[in-house]
């Protein structure tokens, strides 16, 4: 659906987006993943043809972004960062007036007007003025934009940016629901939404990709030192020195003592798991546990661990995924 | 409109009281068009008109999805363009409709003749076709509509004025003189209002136009690959 070949956009003394190469298959929905400023909004506007490309080409939908921008931007349904409207249209107006522009008829584009109206919940404020709408109402309006030509390809540059946690809700489940029929490539840095909706994750950081993975397995190819928090009732400094002699273990910290209980947390190995070991500690010592757990890596661990910049330290493995 | 359409009609009528106070050898249309307060007043409409068509889109965002939309940049142009300039004519044409009005309640057709009516009311046209499309190369270039409207007035008055230059210091007759003639839009809108229909200005300002709306073109495209 899209294929990206070494796509470059330079701006004077920098490069915004540097030789960038991705593919999206038909059906997936891919999370666009970066900090501010990666150049996530720049390769989204160059894949739309609203800016040209200093180097490279793309394909979109099977047309080249060059060559044949107007069919791309047929096929396609984008909603641009921010959600621009026109703030003294009314929202059913806002629609024909794009239906209109995308090139419909007048019957076609009231029908695709409702349908996209009914997708998004739109109906009770079809009369309303864009301009005193909720922002969590004009990404709506922005999104039935989006599905007016009945896109296979949707493009988002965060959907969920300025929403509240109900409206992201929202969003999130609306955007879920059109993954079943569409193919969406979603522009964001809020990591829970990725993991919640996307299949598969391209994380890009100063216009280079780091990594492209689904969410699991990037939080599996993480190898972050593993972390076991334990709570536990007994002699602490003795406690402390046998955990410190456990195979694995690097580091132990003593976090809280409340009256007899002593919690730790336990730096191990990439990729061990000591909590057995610790459990069986504790039962020969006749120490009572009231906590065990390990910290679970999230897409944020991962995240993290690609984008931040560890002067003097090995990147770790998934960082080499370019 | 209805604040244009006010002030000319007021305009209109002081100089019907002018005439009859004063004769003079012009017609009334001729006197009409040839008063500088009439151009006043008549430059400030291709700003109003024109700042937002793309200053507003800029600033607003909303440019984005209009030119990612499957319309080619020229038909966004020419689309702004041609409604600015249908605007500009639902403007003027009651203020045309002035000559007919005092025509039929005066019964008085010696005021002024058919052909320089026409001339003036094509005058008018081919005058609007050229700034409307100055004003839209100017909301082309900026973000901000206040911008725009300032560079619009200030070019259109400039052009106006280059009509007067050749009044200055240089000697009749001369190669400037004619030259200066040339992009006179009172010397057109005299030689018009006589009832006089000249080839020559209505390729001026149409060939003008044309090149300011394909500067326009390349100042939107020119997003594409500023850096």
């Amino acid at each position: 659906m899209i294929e990206v070949k070494k796509l470059t956009k330079r701006y004077a003394g920098r490069t915004a987006v540097d030789a960038i190469s991705f593919e999206v298959d038909k059906g997936e929905v891919v999370g666009f993943l970066g900090p501010n400023g990666a150049g996530k909004s720049t390769t989204i506007r160059m894949l739309t043809c609203f800016l040209s490309a200093s180097d490279g080409t793309a394909n979109v939908g099977g047309y080249d972004i060059y060559k044949d921008s107007i069919k791309v931007r047929r096929h396609l349904g984008y909603m641009p960062e921010n959600v621009p409207l026109y703030l003294d249209m009314r929202v059913s107006e806002y629609l024909t007036f794009r239906a209109k522009v995308k090139g419909m008829r007048h019957r076609e584009a009231k029908r695709a007007v409702d349908e996209a109206m009914n997708i998004c919940s739109l109906d009770e404020v079809d009369r309303k003025m864009i301009g005193t709408l909720s922002k969590g109402y004009r990404q709506r309006v922005g999104l039935a934009d989006a599905l007016l030509n009945k896109p296979d390809l949707l493009i988002l540059d965060e959907p969920t940016n300025g929403l509240d946690p109900n409206q992201i809700r929202q969003a999130r489940e609306l955007i879920k629901r059109l993954g079943e029929r569409h193919t969406i490539l979603i522009s964001t840095h809020i990591l829970s939404e990725v993991e919640m909706t996307c299949g598969r994750v391209i994380i890009i950081d100063r216009g280079k990709i780091k990594a492209s993975d689904s969410p699991q397995n990037l939080i599996q190819r993480l190898r972050k030192p593993g972390e076991v928090l334990l709570e536990m009732s007994g002699d602490a400094s003795e406690a402390e020195k046998k955990l410190a002699a456990l195979e694995g273990v690097n580091q132990i910290k003593c976090l809280d003592t409340q009256e007899n209980w002593t919690s730790f947390s336990i730096t191990t190995d990439s990729n061990f798991d000591v909590r057995e070991e610790i459990a069986a500690l504790m039962r020969s010592e006749n120490w009572k546990i009231r906590e065990l757990a390990s910290r679970a890596a999230s897409l944020e661990d991962a995240f993290v661990d690609l984008i931040e910049e560890k002067p003097g330290l090995c990147r770790s493995g998934v960082s080499n995924v370019e | 409109m209805a604040l244009f359409t006010f002030l000319n009609g007021w305009l209109f009528a002081s100089m019907i009281n002018a005439m009859q106070m004063r004769v003079s050898s012009r017609s009334l249309v001729y006197n009409f068009f040839d008063s500088g307060w009439f151009w006043m007043g008549f430059f400030i409409l291709f700003p109003l008109i024109t700042m937002r068509l793309f200053a507003e889109e800029k600033k607003m965002g909303t440019i984005e999805g209009l030119l990612t939309a499957p319309v080619r940049t020229t038909d966004v142009l020419l689309g702004k363009y041609f409604a600015a300039l249908l605007g500009f004519l639902v403007i003027v044409t009651p203020m045309y409709l002035f000559f007919f009005l005092f025509e039929a309640i005066t019964g008085e057709g010696a005021a002024f003749q058919g052909g320089a009516l026409w001339g003036v009311g094509l005058g008018i046209v081919i005058v609007g076709i050229f700034n409307v499309a100055l004003g839209t190369l100017a909301s082309a270039l900026t973000a901000n509509q206040l911008i725009a409207a300032m560079l619009t007035y200030v070019f259109a008055m400039l052009h106006y004025f280059l009509g007067f230059l050749h009044k200055f210091g240089v000697v009749p007759g001369s190669a400037w003189t004619g030259g200066m003639t040339y992009f006179s839009t009172t010397e057109h809108m005299r030689a018009l209002s006589g009832g006089l229909i000249d080839s020559g200005p209505i390729i001026y300002y149409v060939s003008f136009s044309v090149l300011l709306l394909s500067i326009a073109f390349h100042v939107i495209e020119s997003r594409k690959w500023r850096v």
